[in-house]
Parts: C-alpha cells; structure tokens; sequence
C-alpha cells in the first residue's frame, strides 16, 4: 500500500512538467505565453498536429530517422557486446591499456573532434549520405556502451562459461548461447539509450545531410525555433510526436525487464 | 587483473586466447584506429596551436596552456562552477535513481506504466526541455514558485539569481533519474539472485540487511560505472547551460565545456578550445584512474575466483 | 498453421517494407540545361522563400536559384562544415557581423565584379557599408536591416501628467520622466515602469557610448579601449539607474513579460522603450488600441543621437562552384527596386538596406517610417572590433553585468574587461600575420 502511494506520488512529479508540454502543443500561438499560464488551453487547436504535417515533410522524416537510429541499434547492440565480452571474458596482451583509452575516448570534448571527424568523412567520400550517422555505430558502438556491457558481463558468474569452454565450446558459441541471453536487461538498456540518443541527435544530420530529403525528425524539429519568434505550439507537438516512438519502444522493451531469475542452473 | 580470465589450460594455449581477444575487440579497435585516433590526434596538434578552422593552424607549443593556467579568469571560473555542479549532481542523482530502481523492481500491477511515466523526462528533447524548464523556474509565474508561496515561502529568482542558477539546474536534472541511469540500475537489480535474499529472510534479516549486504554488493559494478561515468558526463554538462543561462547570471553557470564551445564556435579560437579539451581529459583520467583504485575496495565482481 | 509469434513478425516486416517504400522521396530529374544556383537562407519562423529569389527566377532564363532554408539554430556550424567540405552552397545569406568569416578568408572578395559592374556602393547606408569590407575588400552585400527608435506610451504619459506630445529628448529626461511614471503596489513589488535599461534587442549602455562618440577600436586597428570614457559616462548612467530601481526588483517585474500582447512595451507596463522598425506591425497585430509615438532615441546634450546597424547579407563561400552566376543573383537582391518590393511583400516587417530604397516616397510613407529612415542615418555598426567580435561584446556585457551588480566599479569593470580583450586581440593578431603570409583572401589576386 505505501508502494503505491509512493509510486503514485512520484509519478505525479514527473508528469506533471510534460502535461504542460502537451497542453501548450494544443494551444493557439496567443495563449501560449499567457500570463498567468492557464493549464487547459482555451480552445483546443487540435489542428496544430495537422500543420506539422504540412510544414515538414513528418512522412519522410520519420522514415529517415527510423532507419538511422533501426540500424544505429543493431550495429551498436551487436558490435559493443562483442568488444565488451573481449573485454571481460578474455586475456589479451594491452587489453587494460586499451579499457583505458576507450574511457579517454569519453572524457575529450566532442567540439573539438567534430572538425577532425567532418574532414575525415569528406575524405572517405561520406558527405550528404547516412553513412556517417550509421557506420560507426558498426565499430564498437561508443565507448559509453561497451563500459556498460563490460561491468554488466563481469558481474555474471563464471562458472557456466567454464563448464561449457571444459566440454569445447568455441568463445563464440559462449558468447552467443550463454552471455548474451543472460545480459538482456542490459542490451535492452543499450538498446533504449541507443534510441534516445540517435532519435534527438540534431548536430549529425545538420552538418552531415545537406539533401532537404534526407533529413531526420530533430532536423525537422529544429526548423520550428527561429532567431527571435519560436512557433511553440508547433514546436511541442512535433515534440509530443516525436516522443511517441520512444515511449512505444520503452514500454515494449519492458519484457526484458521481469523479475524472473535469468541465471537458473547454475547453482547445482 | 580481471576476475573473468579463464584459466588458460582450458584453452588451447595463451596465443590463442590472445587472438580471440583481438578479434572479439577488434570493431572497436578498426573504428578507433579509423575514426578515433586521427581527430584526437588532430585535437591534440590544435591544442598547441593557433588554429580557426578555416585558415591553417600555427604551432605555438604550450602557449595556449600557459595562457589558460595563469592568466584566463574565465578558466578558473569554469572549473569551480563545472566542479560544483558535478560533485553536488553526482551523488543526488545516483541516489536518486537508485531510489526509483528499488522502488519499480516490484512486479506489482501497473509497474509497466509507473516505470513509463518515470522514462518520459528523460526524452523530452532539449529545446523543449529547456523551455518547460524556464516557464517552471520564473519567479514571477513558475511552477516553482507558485508551489512554494502555496507553504509560505517566498522563492528566488533561481535561473536568473547568481546563487541559485546552479543548484537549479541541478533541480532541473533530477527531474530525469527516472531515465537511462534508472534503467541501467534496474537491469542490474534484475540480475541479482532471489536466492541471496532468501538466505537473508532465513537468517531473520529485514530489508536493510538485504540491501546493505546483498543488493549493493551485487550491482557494485554498474553502481561503480556509474560514478565513472557521472564525472566524466558531469564535467562536459553543456546544453541547460547553453540554451537557457548562457552562463550567465555574472558566469555563474559558465561552464568549463560551455566556455570551451564559445572559444570553439563563436570566437573560432579552436587551438584554445582544443588545449581547454586536453585539459579537461587529463582532470578527468587523473579521477577515474583514482575511483578505480578506490574501487577495488568496494566493488564485488560476482565471477572473482575465491 | 504457423505459431502466432512467427505471423507477427512477418506482418511486421511486411509493414515496415511498405511503410518504408511509401514513403520514399520522389526524385525530379533536372535535365534543362540552366545553371542551379544553390542558396542557404536561414528560416525566420516561417518558412518562406524570398521575394528575391522568386523574382530573379522569373526575369532571366539561364540560372534558376534553388533556396534552402537551414535552421537557425547551429546555422553557424552548417555554414561552416559547408565551407570545409569543399562544395558548399553557391550563395549564402548570413547575419552581422561579416568579418567573422571574412578575416578567416572564407568569403569571395567581390571587388573585381563591383568594378566590372560599376555597382553603385553608395546605395547603403554607410554604416552597413562599412560593415562589408574587410581589410579593404568588399566581401559580401547586405540585403536587409533594420532601424531603432523610442516608443513611448502616450497614455501613461497624461497619467503621470506627462505631455503626450513631449517625448524625452536626453537620457536625463528619460531618468526624469521615468520617475515620475514608475509605480510600485502596496507590497513594493513593481508594477510599471517608465524605463529599463538595456531592456530589449539594444543596450542602452552602447548606445550612450557611442553617442559619447566613444573609441573601441584604435585606427591601426591593434589596440582596444574598452575603458574609454565615454563608455565610462554610459555605464555610470545605467549604474545609477539601478541604484535608485534594484536589479532584483526589475528582474522580478521583467519575469511576468512574455512575447506578443506579453512584450513588456506592448502590455502597457513599461512606458518608454527602444524597440526595432518591426514593432508598428506587432502593435498592429497585437494591440491595435495602443496610443504610442516615436521619437528619435535620446542622447546627452550636445551630442548627436546613435542606434545600431546590424544587417543581413549575402555572400558567396570560398569554393563555390559558380561565383559569376552567384554575383548576378546577389546584385538583383539588392538592387533598390528589389528591396522595395522585398519589403512591401513580405510580412516580416524588414527594413532596407539600401539607403535609397529607405528614402523612397514608396518606403518612406508614414511618420513613423520617417523616423526609423532619419534615425537609421546615425547607425554605428555592432561589428566593433571585427577581429574580436564575440569577444567584444562578452567583455563589455560582462564588464556591465559587474558593474550592475556591484563587483566592480564601471571603470574597473570596464578595464578588466579591455585586458582580455587586448589579450585576445593580439593573439588574433599574431596569427593572422602567419597566415597571411601563406594564405591569400578567395577573389583576390
């Protein structure tokens, strides 16, 4: 009982701020600075999800995102789960070095690389395609996650593994068959924050995507925020649209997230 | 060193072992030899340089480091206000979704949908963040402030007050503990044994004993990733900044990244920028390189060998 | 009959395939044989193409000018990487200051065509003029700007036994009737004002400045005088201003202001205010009932008045494909008979930059109009130390940010606001002199 009171007043906190986001999406451009801020919008101008729709191409956005961040996560997924395991599972002479260097790799601004990383990709030939929002994600995934999935591989007990490498399983069968079921909340994690990060990003499809087709929703969204006059209403129903992917996505992934033991047969 | 390395004479030799392991590492290992090592070096020439991006850079050596050490008010500046706001963030943020973890890994009815609405603002974009956030900090007319006078107090001036402006963005980023750390946090409470915590309840013991002795114990390594990891983000906190203070009022929320976008971007000063960016890693490495000799006496990795 | 987990997957995979094939881009194929002209304009909030384009299009045959809005956030960083790439846009359309770009040579020099062309550079106003050029070359045209001048409330003015008519011509005056109109509840909150200073897209403290007939920059263009005393004398002014009105107290007042029929001048809480050469249409749009004059903005006694002059132009990006088709597509957008009909058909309330186009009875044809034009001839540029300009104006609203706030003095704000500038001046300095003698400006031989 006082679970719930507690799960009930916290969720109040936190959903209050973004009912307010909801309730400017439905206002007309007058109310929106209102003061002082009524909760429930005069008029309900449900149209204002409809002008998105004739102000951006939202089709087409959305597409584009979706394959960039689809791919994003199972390159990321895939490849820093590999590296992870190499990580936390073998021996390998300059392995400690390079943990350390991957954790550098975070700590360095990325203002300055961006300019380096730009030049890099116009010499490959990269520039106005996905492929520099898409190819590294197939390389390691980001250091952030290959940490994650390392402490997380770490704190599952050997003794499985060992048993299978005694009866000749290959590394990667182990790898494959038994580490990775094990970790699923944790690539579920991986997969969530992936998610986030490739939906909001912005600066990559700026400076990358110079073909009006080819942009990403947080293109489309930033076309809403001018110099001086922000078209709020506009802005945060492109918002609440954009939201809605993440959250269908989170709630589905919660599946992974069951108490059921995932670690049954191994003590005895 | 790590409690995960098979004994070799279960392999076919040392050699072996080795070249599995580059080859399970090697797509990190491409990608940071094709995109990583060249901008870093690259970053590292400019810090000794004068560079603005669209002309060439010129050496200068340690100039510009010189120069941010002994003779920049803003440095200093930055570090104290980046140093104030990580170490005061960190541990309420870690706790704090902890907290939520513990709270949402019942599998009560409906945990689906408080688990949701505790995720949602963590994904509300940045502008649109930022914005709610100004409506909610106005003294006049926020949330806030609204809430407070409601118990009698009279609220600051928060963003716009040099006291207040970085405790509230502080405030402003607990709003999100349900997000992305909280999740973290919850797959590891997952991959805790129920077992465990039934030896607990045979022994008599109540909910503390389960989780001083068997829970943090069991999730020290993410929790341990997770201190890591809130430094280093800490100190390259940006975009609140950006978006709504601009590191105003009187630099009170100039941070160190925020000051190292301006000297990047607005006054093209990028070798500056880049000797700031040197500087910040190494702060950063010297830390984590300390919180992990820390860590051997707290964090329990489950596949040590006893 | 497969299991029910295979059959949603396949009717996934069949959706996603037919989502993703109906929502393919459709490409037109663009085989005329004119020359595209690709043209970087940043978005206002709408998304509008302008008039220039559409009617440089329709008059000639050969170039078809393709506009791209970019957003306005990032716009810098686009522009940039554009640059880098090596294939950037054939036109771009930026705002102050030039030199930004122009000193880091990723602009085209235009002065061969200027002269080829015998354009008339006397058509802008100096001060946007003077803002083009760059060590001596000419590197981009300005396409719009906007003007400055003092709205004052008239009936606030009769209720505070003001004359309606009398708008305040020196800043004492302003002080003056600023008493007389501010007003406090029965709590001592604030709840009107007669004026704020540095309230708005103009800081009083510049303005007084340069009314001074302050000195930024020296004319070697080497050192800085942030301290000068005019800046001194604004800065003691806005000081004292705060000390009679509390920085908090106005700050609590300014956070009930809002935007539209919220703007603090608009909503009838402060009465006199320096506003921009947009403000007649956002009264129109937002409170036509307001009783408002104009009037030139307010200086010392025996100094002339001064406003700023910020502008928006054009420019073609070092590597551009099609400088010559770009430079034809530039000179339309800025002719005078452009401008004027740029600025009667858009509704965003621009302001010419050509001088001629201001004075024109067609632009010209209302008093407040009038004003703005007059008020426009005695614009300084923001572009103040153009080799340091973000740098500039950080130091000088830092350095009055102190001062308000009681840190510093104005003159030790001020000064220690010069040392860095100095600092950074010198190094732009150092390295610009490298580089100049490796690298030569785009456009010039």
């Amino acid at each position: 009982m006082l679970l719930y009171a507690t799960l009930t007043l916290l969720a109040v906190v936190f959903i209050v701020p973004f009912l307010w986001v909801v309730s400017t999406s439905l206002k007309g451009n007058e109310q929106i600075f209102a003061v002082p801020p009524r909760w429930i919008p005069e008029t309900f101008h449900f149209e204002n999800y409809a002008t998105i729709f004739e102000r951006m191409p939202f089709l087409l956005y959305l597409r584009n995102s979706l394959f960039v961040t689809g791919l994003s996560i199972i390159g990321i997924v895939g490849s820093s789960s590999l590296v992870a395991y190499a990580f936390a599972c073998l021996r390998w002479p300059g392995r400690d070095t390079f943990f350390l260097i991957i954790l550098a790799t975070m700590m360095l601004p990325m203002q300055v690389t961006m300019i380096p990383v730009f030049v890099l990709f116009k010499e490959l030939g990269w520039l106005n395609t996905f492929k520099p929002l898409v190819v590294p994600a197939f390389f390691g995934g980001g250091a952030f996650n290959i940490f994650l999935l390392r402490q997380f591989f770490l704190g599952i007990p050997r003794d499985l593994a060992d048993a299978a490498r005694i009866d000749g399983c290959s590394e990667f069968r182990i790898y494959w068959n038994i580490m990775l079921p094990l970790a699923k909340p944790a690539l579920a994690t991986v997969a969530i924050l992936t998610f986030m990060f490739s939906w909001n990003d912005f600066l990559g499809p700026l400076i990358y995507l110079s073909d009006k087709m080819k942009g990403t929703l947080a293109l489309g969204l930033s076309m809403f925020v001018g110099q001086y006059a922000t078209e709020w209403a506009l802005l945060m129903a492109a918002s609440v649209l954009m939201m809605i992917p993440m959250i269908l996505l989170f709630f589905f992934f919660q599946r992974y997230f069951i108490q059921g033991f995932t670690m049954s047969g191994i003590k005895g | 060193m790590n409690p995960h390395d098979p004994p070799y004479r279960f392999w076919t030799g040392r050699r072996k072992e080795g070249l599995l392991g580059y080859t399970f590492a090697s797509p990190w290992l491409l990608g940071f030899i094709v995109f990583g090592l060249y901008p870093m070096v690259m970053s590292l020439y400019y810090s000794m340089s004068r560079y603005d991006v669209l002309r060439i850079p010129e050496f200068i050596g340690v100039r510009n480091f010189s120069t941010l050490l002994f003779d920049d008010p803003y440095f200093w500046n930055a570090v104290w206000n980046t140093l104030f706001y990580t170490l005061l963030r960190t541990p309420l943020a870690i706790a704090g979704s902890l907290f939520i973890a513990v709270l949402v890994n019942n599998a009560v009815r409906g945990v689906r949908w408080f688990r949701t609405v505790y995720f949602l603002p963590s994904i509300v974009g940045g502008v649109v963040l930022s914005v709610l956030w100004l409506w909610i900090f106005n003294p006049e007319y926020g949330l806030l402030n609204a809430f407070l006078n409601l118990v009698g107090i009279k609220g600051p001036l928060w963003l716009q007050s040099p006291e207040w402006s970085k405790p509230s963005l502080v405030l402003m980023s607990l709003w999100s503990i349900g997000g992305g750390r909280m999740i973290v946090f919850l797959a590891a409470l997952q991959n805790v044994p129920p077992e465990l915590y039934e030896v607990v309840d045979l022994d008599g013991g109540g909910w503390w004993r389960k989780f001083y002795h068997v829970t943090l114990p069991m999730i020290s390594p993410v929790l341990f990733l997770w201190f890591i990891i809130e430094v280093i983000f800490g100190f390259q906190v940006f975009t609140e900044a950006y978006v709504m203070t601009k590191g105003g009022p009187l630099n009170s929320t100039m941070f160190y990244n925020l000051y190292l976008y301006y000297k990047a971007f607005d006054d093209f000063d990028m070798g500056y920028a880049s000797a700031l960016a040197w500087l910040l890693l190494l702060l950063s490495l010297v830390i984590t390189l300390a919180q992990f000799k820390i860590g051997r006496f707290w964090v329990y990795y489950e596949s040590e060998r006893k | 009959m497969p299991s029910r987990s295979v059959l949603l997957v396949a009717f996934a995979a069949v959706a996603v395939v037919v989502f993703f094939v109906l929502t393919a881009p459709t490409r037109t194929l663009l085989a005329d044989g004119k020359l595209h002209l690709r043209y970087w304009t940043i978005t206002g909030a709408k998304d509008v193409v302008p008039y220039y384009a559409g009617s440089f299009n329709r008059m000639q045959d050969s170039i078809i000018v393709e506009t791209t809005p970019i957003p306005w956030q990032e716009h810098e960083k686009k522009i940039l990487t554009a640059v880098l790439s090596g294939d950037p846009p054939d036109v771009i359309n930026q705002v102050t200051p030039v030199a930004k770009w122009a000193s880091r040579m990723a602009l085209v020099a235009l002065d061969d065509y200027i002269a080829r062309d015998h354009f008339d550079t006397t058509a802008f106003f100096p001060s946007l003029w003077g803002e083009m050029k760059w060590q001596g070359h000419v590197f981009a045209l300005p396409v719009s700007s906007g003007s400055y001048a003092l709205f004052y409330n008239k009936r606030l003015f009769r209720e505070a036994g003001l004359d309606p008519e009398r708008p305040p011509r020196t800043w004492d005056e302003v002080s003056a009737f600023n008493d007389k109109l501010a007003r406090r509840d029965g709590t001592g909150r604030i709840i009107q004002m007669g004026f704020i200073p540095n309230y708005g897209n103009l800081m009083t403290s510049i303005l007084m400045a340069w009314e001074l007939g302050a000195q930024f920059l020296s004319e070697d263009g080497k050192t800085v005088h942030l301290d000068n005393p005019a800046a001194v004398k604004g800065l003691e002014w806005t000081v004292k201003f705060y000390e009679a009105y509390p920085q908090k107290d106005i700050a609590a007042f300014m956070a009930g202001f809002g935007f539209a029929d919220q703007h603090g001048f608009i909503s009838g809480k402060v009465a006199m205010m320096v506003l921009d050469s947009s403000f007649p249409d956002q009264i129109r749009l937002y409170r036509p009932s307001l009783d408002y004059g104009i009037a030139l903005i307010p200086t010392f006694e025996g100094s002339p008045t001064a406003s700023a002059s910020g502008s928006w132009w054009l420019a073609i990006p070092r590597g551009a494909k099609n400088p010559e088709a770009a430079w034809q597509f530039m000179k339309h957008a800025v002719s005078t008979p452009t401008q004027l009909k740029e600025v009667a058909m858009t509704e965003e309330s621009l302001f010419p930059a050509s001088r001629f186009a201001a004075h024109d009875p067609a632009f010209k044809n209302s008093p407040e109009r009038e004003i703005f034009v007059a008020q426009m001839e005695y614009s300084h540029s923001p572009s103040v130390v153009p080799m340091a300009h973000d740098v500039f104006w950080r130091e000088f609203l830092g350095a009055q940010e102190r001062a308000i706030f009681k840190q510093q003095s104005p003159e030790q704000a001020l000064q220690q606001g010069e040392r860095t500038l100095q600092r950074m001046l010198d190094e732009s300095l150092a390295y610009d002199s490298y580089v100049r003698s490796r690298m030569t400006f785009p456009g010039v031989k």
